[in-house]
């Protein structure tokens, strides 16, 4: 198997008594866009700002290929994190060319890539307008500009796609994915589950600082992507307790879900199907990552409820 | 230490590029000089009070006329008409009556005794004359000190002490006057004094300048896209290295125009000769010193203010450090070497400021109490710098808040 660019280690680290990440471990690999999710607050940033070196991780490891110390080599990573912004008074190229500095990348090389890719992104002409000028979704693109200037071997996204709009999202969706053909190992945090499907190679889902599932896409989806059957009508719960391979019904007023087992055959289910349930509607679907996220994210709130109570 | 120049580079660039870097720079010297010009002109009237002529008739019967001529001859700014009268008295006081701007000074062998000398004047008199008139009281107590029987070098011990009672006499007109001008004839550090003083001002001002800049980095999220390129460390040195640029090329314009300008204004004093001695190095250190203590104390504290508008007074109050060595001007100009100026040399926040105005007041310079002072403000310096970075370090990356005086305590323990 190839070795991952970027190798992270039971990843731990604690706010006060409060333990934000424990025990993460992933890999990133050349080529290949690798995805944090979980709600808030799971601990996405934290697990990325340890990465970058930005927060010191309490425990942990933290390995690049090839680079003697612990951390990585800031040369060669590109960095979008989640706070961010850009130096209002000063010009687009100025900005974009400080950053390229930074990284040590050669000033006459980082313009040409800079115009190249204000073109790309719609923004033709404007490297010498100031940055106070510029809307929302322009200025991002441009952090995103400052982000990939130096050709980083290792790409890290904070939540790239929030606060664009549907075109923007899809512009930057198609850079990502061209710089993964191009060997750009990627790191990318988001909660726009769509996007990630759409995406992602590899798969992380945190909740509560700790590793949920983890995979590659394929894996994950075999694993989790079990049916569903909607069905939309006036059924007291009590009727389906007797069809059988359900997992767990949940019923919010007339619609009831009844989350199916994993591998079984539909036709055969629907025989089992109790004659007196009212059907309106009834759909059967494969669960989305999406639900996979929103389960684990009420569970979250359920589990809040429940340590109330006994508190 | 590359990165640290990277950054200093950025914000140096970008702060004297910018709009308002340009103005103040340029406007400010305009601000100074018309305030230092429109009282001038404001007081136009009191000018031309002083010019008008005042007929002052002296009888002498001492014969100490030769003396007073040549002391009001030398005295350009006494417009004085002087006469010697042999008159009788009756009708120069008459003709004194009549007009105006008319003095009459009877000297006396009984005032030479008594030490009081009777004037008589018209009813108008010009608003200086009363304190010109203290000029005369040196020949005349020369001449006391003749009759006296004393030898020249005792006169001139006594003539001495004398002088110094002069200068208190005169106190109430305008004291401060009065003591620079004793300075600048005294001291030959006045001049390197001056202008470290306006470059230590110059620079700290630009230092509180990094207070908005570390607090802006925070309010415009910049720090982090930063700090995965280089470490604190390197931004805050980067800061505090740029602005210090900054600081020096505004203090370079506005020295550039004002040193000339003073030198054409000021021919009393050989401005560049005075300049450029020795000590103007050891002030201008003092004055680095002093930057890169307040330099340091603002990139930290300004580390933990978002918006500078709801900052709680505890980082107000920071602000208004700069401003201590105020409190210490007063006493300073009076007593140089006092408590008072003993103290502020070793309080931190005020040292750089009163060290220097003790060295361009000072002929003489203690310098064993320099030294130790010196010392103090360089571990301040360091000081200052060590606990800057432990709150920088964690309040650059704190968002959404102002830290509290509580949190950032915490953070110089951990």
């Amino acid at each position: 198997m190839e070795q991952p660019l970027l190798s992270v280690e039971n990843l731990g680290k604690s706010f006060k008594d409060k333990q934000v990440v424990k025990d993460v471990s992933f890999g990133v690999k050349r080529g290949k866009i690798t995805a944090i999710l979980g709600p808030n607050g799971a601990g996405k940033s934290t697990t990325i700002r340890s990465v970058m070196g930005i927060m010191r991780p309490d425990k942990g490891m933290v390995q690049y290929q090839n680079y003697p110390k612990q951390g990585v080599p800031h040369q060669v990573v590109g960095y979008l994190p989640e706070e961010r912004g850009l130096y209002k008074n000063v010009k687009i190229m100025d900005i974009i060319l400080y950053f390229a500095d930074l990284k040590d990348y050669p000033t006459k090389k980082a313009r040409s890539r800079a115009l190249e890719y204000l073109k790309k992104f719609g923004l033709e002409g404007k490297d010498k307008v100031k940055v106070e000028e510029l809307s929302k979704g322009m200025a991002q693109k441009t952090q995103f500009i400052a982000s990939i200037i130096h050709e980083p071997e290792l790409l890290i996204l904070d939540e790239p796609f929030s606060g664009l709009d549907p075109v923007s999202q899809d512009v930057f969706k198609q850079e990502i994915r061209e710089l993964a053909k191009n060997g750009t190992a990627i790191l990318l945090s988001s909660h726009q589950m769509n996007l990630i499907e759409e995406l992602a190679d590899d798969l992380l889902l945190i909740h509560n600082g700790k590793t949920v599932i983890q995979g590659s896409m394929e894996e994950v989806k075999e694993q989790y992507s079990n049916y569903k059957c909607v069905i939309i009508g006036d059924n007291a719960a009590s009727i389906f307790t007797n069809v059988p391979s359900v997992q767990n019904v949940k019923q919010d007023g007339k619609k009831t879900v009844l989350y199916l087992e994993r591998g079984i055959h539909i036709p055969t289910w629907l025989s089992h199907m109790p004659k007196e349930v009212i059907i309106q509607e009834m759909t059967i679907d494969r669960i989305s990552l999406h639900e996979i996220f929103v389960g684990i994210a009420t569970e979250q709130n359920l589990m809040q409820t429940v340590g109330e109570v006994h508190a | 230490m590359r990165n640290t120049w990277k950054v200093a580079k950025w914000e140096y660039k970008r702060n004297v590029k910018n709009k308002s870097f340009i103005i103040s720079t340029f406007l400010t010297p305009v601000i100074i000089l018309m305030f230092t010009f429109l009282p001038v002109l404001f007081s136009g009237s009191d000018d031309s009070g002083n010019e008008e002529t005042m007929k002052v008739y002296i009888q002498d019967e001492v014969g100490v006329a030769p003396t007073v001529e040549t002391l009001v001859n030398s005295q350009d700014s006494l417009a004085w008409d002087l006469e010697f009268t042999q008159e009788d008295q009756k009708s120069i006081l008459s003709s004194i009556e009549e007009n105006e701007n008319q003095a009459f000074l009877s000297i006396t062998e009984d005032s030479i005794e008594s030490g009081v000398v009777e004037v008589y004047t018209s009813e108008e008199v010009t608003d200086s004359f009363f304190n010109q008139l203290q000029l005369l009281s040196q020949p005349i107590q020369a001449y006391q000190f003749e009759q006296l029987g004393l030898t020249d070098s005792q006169i001139q011990q006594v003539a001495a002490g004398v002088s110094f009672e002069t200068l208190d006499a005169t106190e109430t007109s305008s004291e401060n006057r009065v003591v620079e001008k004793s300075g600048l004839g005294e001291s030959g550090h006045m001049v390197p004094g001056i202008v470290s003083l306006i470059v230590l001002f110059a620079i700290v001002l630009t230092g509180m300048m990094i207070f908005q800049s570390a607090s802006q980095e925070k309010k415009e999220k910049v720090s982090e896209i930063v700090l995965s390129s280089l470490t604190p460390s390197d931004l805050m040195q980067g800061k505090i290295i740029g602005y210090f640029g900054v600081g020096l090329s505004q203090v370079f314009i506005w020295l550039g125009f004002g040193i000339p300008l003073a030198a054409w204004r000021i021919e009393d004093v050989a401005i560049v000769d005075n300049l450029l001695v020795p000590e103007l190095l050891i002030m201008m250190l003092i004055a680095i010193l002093g930057y890169l203590l307040f330099a340091a104390l603002f990139v930290g504290f300004g580390s933990t203010v978002e918006d500078i508008n709801s900052s709680s007074n505890f980082q107000g109050l920071l602000m208004m450090l700069p401003f201590l060595p105020l409190v210490f001007i007063q006493p300073i100009l009076i007593s140089p070497n006092g408590l008072a100026a003993t103290i502020g040399s070793f309080i931190p926040f005020a040292s750089p400021a009163v060290l220097i105005l003790r060295m361009a007041m000072l002929e003489e310079w203690p310098w064993m109490e320099f030294g130790l002072a010196f010392v103090v403000l360089t571990l301040s310096v360091w000081g200052m710098i060590k606990l800057s970075g432990k709150i920088f370090e964690v309040g650059i990356l704190l968002y959404g808040k102002n830290a509290t005086p509580k949190e950032i305590w915490k953070w110089i323990k951990a």
